[in-house]
């Protein structure tokens, strides 16, 4: 993420900016403090343990500072900064903590200064002896050329990140207030929508009507009670004259009803049929309304009965 | 990790929170008043039911309209007994008319036939009714 960001170098003189995303910023060594050691140790954690140790008595001890350590060919570059301190000062610059994504200090990329980078009209950077300082330009000579600071400048690793930095973001603070907007736009709408959300008060009032109407049916329970009785009553009912309508239509010329019988859980009739073919009609008729049939004893003779 | 190295993130992830929670309450809302819709709905169609059911099947005039059936045929070829919600009727030699009538009558009447018998006696008939109410 850092190394896509613009890399702004930063000096006691620079102007004031003005910037929108994250940047990374390489210190200019007028904000930290630098020792060379040659150390016996392998890993940049074991050094930095005694990186305080090194800087006792060198530095302010009513600013808080942290350290910072790389490895530079067979030598270990402490460096000791007040991170509160750069922060204040980049703050008045324009350029506010979160949008600070990584500090690198210039001594990570000394063999860019080898050409000095001109600061003001009065001051330029530049590497000597391996070490990265502010010189007045004046000292570097009249026919002295100087490079302009760009992103080549960025190390290939190494810098530092500091709390509440925007070197982890994945958004900017305008993008984050943009969404979380939205989003609270929309969490706004669910819920106005789901308070407003009514019921289907055309229905209730017809069930209220109802219930003033006939207090006794508000009971659930004493409905299901009438449903259950008078619903078994209808059905069977129904299917009684139901069964008599049918043997009704087998009743035509040809085919007389003898005998019919209902009772609550049979019925049956008798048909006397002038003939094989009358009979075979009042068959299929029986058969078409799902009754069963019987040939009497008696010749023509076809009884027709089912369960109700 | 500190938070604030991701303060961008956490206020669209908070804000992102507020908005599944305002879903959430939306979407339960809805739930649970189409569910009490549900239930007015189904109490509206029970009582309906019941009223109609019971029109049809807990008619005071019932008693009033089975009466009916003593005109079905002159009074000689009727057997009448009838007693609180109960009724015995006996017809003798109806013809086919008379039992066309009579039968029609008894379909079209809410009541609970308990047996119905008819049976031809050479060109006429003979009908046993029982029904209650």
């Amino acid at each position: 993420m850092g190394k896509s960001k613009k890399l702004l170098l930063v000096h006691r003189a620079m102007e004031k900016i003005s910037i929108d995303e994250s940047v990374n910023i390489m210190l200019s060594p007028q904000f930290y403090t630098l020792k060379r050691e040659s150390l016996p140790v392998k890993y940049a954690y074991q050094a930095k343990k005694i990186a305080p140790s090194l800087f006792e008595g060198l530095l302010d001890e009513q600013d808080t500072h942290e350290y910072a350590v790389f490895k530079e060919e067979e030598d270990w570059i402490f460096v000791a900064y007040d991170i509160e301190n750069i922060t204040a000062f980049l703050s008045t610059k324009g350029i506010p903590l979160e949008k600070i994504a990584k500090i690198y200090f210039a001594q990570e990329s000394a063999k860019h200064f080898k050409t000095p980078v001109l600061l003001t009209e009065k001051e330029a950077l530049v590497t000597l002896d391996n070490t990265v300082v502010v010189m007045p330009r004046a000292a570097l000579g009249e026919e002295a050329t100087f490079v302009k600071f760009d992103e080549s400048f960025m190390p290939n690793k190494g810098g530092v990140t500091i709390k509440g930095g925007g070197s982890s973001s994945l958004l900017t603070q305008q993008q984050a207030y943009a969404l979380a907007t939205i989003f609270l736009l929309f969490g706004a709408m669910f819920i106005v929508e789901g308070a407003r959300y009514g019921q289907a008060k055309a229905d209730t009032a017809k069930l209220q009507s109802l219930y003033e109407e006939y207090p006794a049916l508000e009971s659930g329970y004493t409905r299901q009670g009438i449903i259950d009785k008078y619903r078994k009553i209808d059905i069977k009912e129904r299917k009684k004259r139901d069964a008599i309508k049918h043997i009704s239509k087998m009743i035509f010329k040809g085919s007389t009803l003898t005998n019919l019988t209902v009772n609550d859980k049979t019925f049956k009739a008798r048909f006397l049929c002038a003939n094989t073919t009358a009979k075979k009609q009042v068959k299929q008729l029986a058969k078409k309304s799902q009754f069963n049939t019987t040939t009497d004893k008696a010749k023509n003779s076809l009884v027709v009965e089912g369960a109700l | 990790m500190s938070w604030q190295r991701y303060q961008n993130e956490l206020i669209v992830l908070g804000a992102f929170l507020i908005m599944l929670a305002g879903y959430m309450y939306k979407h339960s809302h809805v739930n649970a008043q189409a569910q009490q819709a549900n239930q007015v709905q189904q109490s509206i169609n029970e009582v309906k039911e019941v009223i109609a059911l019971k029109k049809i099947w807990a008619d005071k005039k019932i008693a009033k309209k089975v009466d009916a059936l003593q005109q079905m045929a002159p009074g000689s070829k009727i057997r009448w007994s009838k007693q609180k919600q109960k009724l015995e009727a006996t017809y003798t030699g109806l013809n086919a008319q008379e039992l066309n009538k009579l039968t029609t009558k008894i379909l079209n009447l809410p009541v609970v036939i308990e047996q119905l018998d008819v049976k031809k006696n050479g060109l006429l008939y003979n009908v046993e009714f029982k029904c209650k109410w």
